[in-house]
């Protein structure tokens, strides 16, 4: 019986030969394709480099912490640090903010001056109160920082754009740190970290 | 024979012929490709102004739009009080040459409708960008959760066992429906008593949003009683101290309170002057008792009852803005259905009290709740029991250090908590640590002191490490 089945298996092997013969033949094909296309320089798609974020290119409608309608556009000529947060974050936003306030007092110590956006992440819960509140609570009042609250897609887009990576759990954002600095031409030039202090030029 | 030698001669030719056509493709292609190579710079180059001219020109739509803006007769587009002040500073500090340090008189003479088209058109490009993004991103749900792994003399959940742990893996899944319309998974991959690993879908919620303050939830959620069981959920990573307080613990972790409905939530909050209200009215399937824990009766009940319940909360502003105070009260029958038949049944009635001050600084909450029973078939009447909680947490930095008392009072005539395996009454001390590893981890040191006080009388300590992440 097992000689029985050897046989079989064999001529069963046998009857399989010719297509595999002729697999071998297309094999050799691909492959002498695969070396065409990789003789080729011109083949593979130039790597494209995405386009810096520009805050010219960001959504620009938006309402400060007073109620007010902000346009993102009357920001240029001026370098504008951006941010975001959302308002009851107890444990990140407080080591962004801290980050934000030196980076104001290095501002002032070198007699120049940036524009300070933090842009909410949960426009469901925070709104222009919840803002006011935050900046009073927190002494964050001076005339360059901007709380602005937009609509859930300007944000979600904006974020997209901007790198910035949140994700919500209930009411709590899942979000981390990042800091970026955009020069008077609305150029992103800087990117960090505020918890680790990281700097990474664009 | 014949035939083995053709199988390797034909081969041997077509190799032979694949790397001459090789040779000859890589040839062609590399004399090909030098001259190319000056073409697609050249395109390059091209490629590059282009970009360049596209940006120059996107400058002088938004400044020929800014100084229109703050013409007089072309006022329509509002700007901040900061920002009107900042235009002119604009064009001071362009460099001469450039769109921004165009004259504002040749900006006023341009007409308004050339500036509303203009702001028209961008509104459209903006518009269409957006979708366009939004249609890559809805391509894919995200995949979220959290995960922890401890160590300790005993379970954080089953004190029964010690050394190492797994305490759960979470996924928690919110895909994009629309604009109003939200949904909400949480499934849970965690150790139950008997240490084997099972999976749980913890909350699978539909809702639809009708404005910011109403929200309405059909599914399985979290029972909006009190503040822990809503603020913190199965993600412990979020969480400042290592486990819940025992009795609102899940119900398959020893809770004793129905951490869990299946029904119909609605929820949201308004604003009254600068404080919030935030309420929430719930109806589900009531719960019932079975292998001496409570169940939520995902599939529903065969009698028809129901829990209902409400919760009302303020949050505050000004001087107390962090505190949030609220009441918060629910009816469910449950049945044993441990017991022989007819199953016993009685009314839970809970009426609950909380605050939490949540601020930059501090971490405290503090809940109590009375249970108000009835026995329904036992004819042992009526009976009050009660359990309550203060945690207070100060964040330092990376480090937050806590302290927790807790105490149950469970009358034990009382069916709802005789039946229930952690239905005796107790108190725990608790001191912990956490420690920020990262964003995205931390690590959480408690020692806790439980006395068990009626049931069975006895005390055991507890040192607990727990390593928690997100993901």
């Amino acid at each position: 019986m097992q000689t029985g089945h050897r046989g079989s298996f064999d001529t069963h092997c046998r009857r399989w030969r010719r297509p595999r013969k002729r697999l071998r033949s297309a094999g050799s094909l691909l492959v002498a394709l695969q070396l065409l296309i990789a003789a080729l320089p011109g083949v593979w798609p130039t790597r494209v480099w995405a386009s810096a974020p520009q805050l010219a290119g960001l959504p620009a409608a938006w309402r400060d912490d007073r109620g007010q309608p902000f346009d993102l556009r009357t920001m240029r000529g001026h370098a504008v640090v951006l941010t975001m947060a959302y308002a009851t974050c107890h444990r990140v936003c407080p080591v962004t903010m801290r980050r934000l306030q030196q980076m104001q007092r290095e501002f002032d110590r070198r007699g120049t001056s940036a524009e300070f956006l933090v842009i909410g992440y949960d426009p469901d819960h925070d709104d222009a109160q919840a803002w006011r509140q935050y900046r009073e609570t927190r002494h964050l009042m001076r005339d360059n920082w901007h709380f602005l609250i937009g609509t859930r897609t300007a944000v979600e887009q904006t974020a997209r754009q901007l790198g910035f990576e949140f994700w919500k759990y209930d009411e709590h954002v899942m979000h981390d740190t990042r800091i970026l600095y955009f020069d008077e031409r609305g150029r992103l030039v800087e990117t960090r970290q505020a918890a680790g202090y990281e700097t990474t030029p664009r | 024979m014949g035939t083995t030698t053709s199988r390797r001669v034909t081969p041997g030719r077509a190799w032979a012929g694949v790397l001459l056509a090789a040779c000859l493709g890589h040839t062609l292609v590399t004399y090909a490709a030098a001259g190319d190579s000056d073409r697609i710079a050249a395109l390059e180059h091209k490629l590059d102004q282009s970009l360049q001219l596209i940006r120059q020109l996107s400058a002088r739509v938004h400044d020929l739009e800014a100084q229109v803006a703050q013409a007089p007769p072309a006022a329509a587009k509002p700007t901040s009080p900061g920002a009107a002040a900042a235009a002119p500073a604009t064009a001071a500090a362009a460099p001469p040459g450039t769109p921004a340090a165009t004259q504002p008189g040749a900006a006023a003479a341009t007409a308004p409708d050339t500036a509303q088209r203009l702001a028209r058109v961008e509104q459209t490009v903006t518009e269409m960008a957006a979708s366009a993004g939004q249609h890559a991103e809805d391509l894919g749900m995200p995949m979220h959760g959290f995960a922890d792994v401890g160590v300790g003399n005993h379970n954080a959940e089953f004190h029964q066992y010690q050394g190492a742990d797994v305490g759960e893996l979470d996924f928690f899944l919110t895909p994009r429906l629309g604009s109003r319309t939200r949904a909400l998974f949480e499934l849970n991959f965690e150790v139950g008593s008997d240490g084997a690993v099972g999976v749980d879908l913890e909350r699978a919620q539909i809702g639809y949003q009708f404005s910011d303050s109403a929200t309405v939830w059909l599914g399985r959620f979290h029972t909006p009683y009190g503040y822990y069981n809503t603020a913190f959920h199965h993600g412990q990573q979020i969480a400042t101290s290592l486990r819940r307080p025992r009795f609102i613990e899940f119900e398959d972790h020893g809770g004793i309170m129905p951490a869990h409905t299946v029904g119909a939530w609605l929820t949201g909050s308004q604003r009254v002057g600068d404080d919030k209200v935030t309420y929430d009215v719930f109806i589900g399937n009531s719960q019932r008792i079975q292998g001496g824990i409570l169940d939520m009766n995902n599939a529903g009940n065969t009698h028809g009852s129901t829990i209902v319940g409400g919760n009302l909360g303020m949050l505050m502003s000004g001087a107390l803005d962090g505190l949030k105070v609220g009441v918060d009260v629910f009816q469910t029958r449950i049945l044993d259905e441990d017991a022989p038949s007819p199953a016993p049944a009685t009314r839970v009635r809970s009426y609950g009290v909380y605050a939490a001050y949540d601020t930059d600084a501090w971490e405290d909450i503090a809940e109590f709740h009375v249970f108000d029973n009835d026995d329904l078939t036992g004819h042992t009447g009526t009976h009050r029991s009660d359990a309550g909680f203060v945690q207070m947490g100060y964040r330092a930095g990376r480090y937050t250090p806590y302290a927790r008392y807790e105490r149950g009072a469970f009358q034990q005539s009382d069916h709802f908590f005789a039946a229930q395996i952690n239905g005796e009454s107790y108190y725990r001390t608790a001191l912990g640590l956490r420690f920020d590893v990262d964003l995205v981890s931390s690590l959480k040191l408690e020692l806790a002191d439980t006395h068990l006080t009626d049931r069975v009388t006895g005390s055991y300590d507890e040192a607990l490490l727990q390593y928690a992440i997100r993901f």
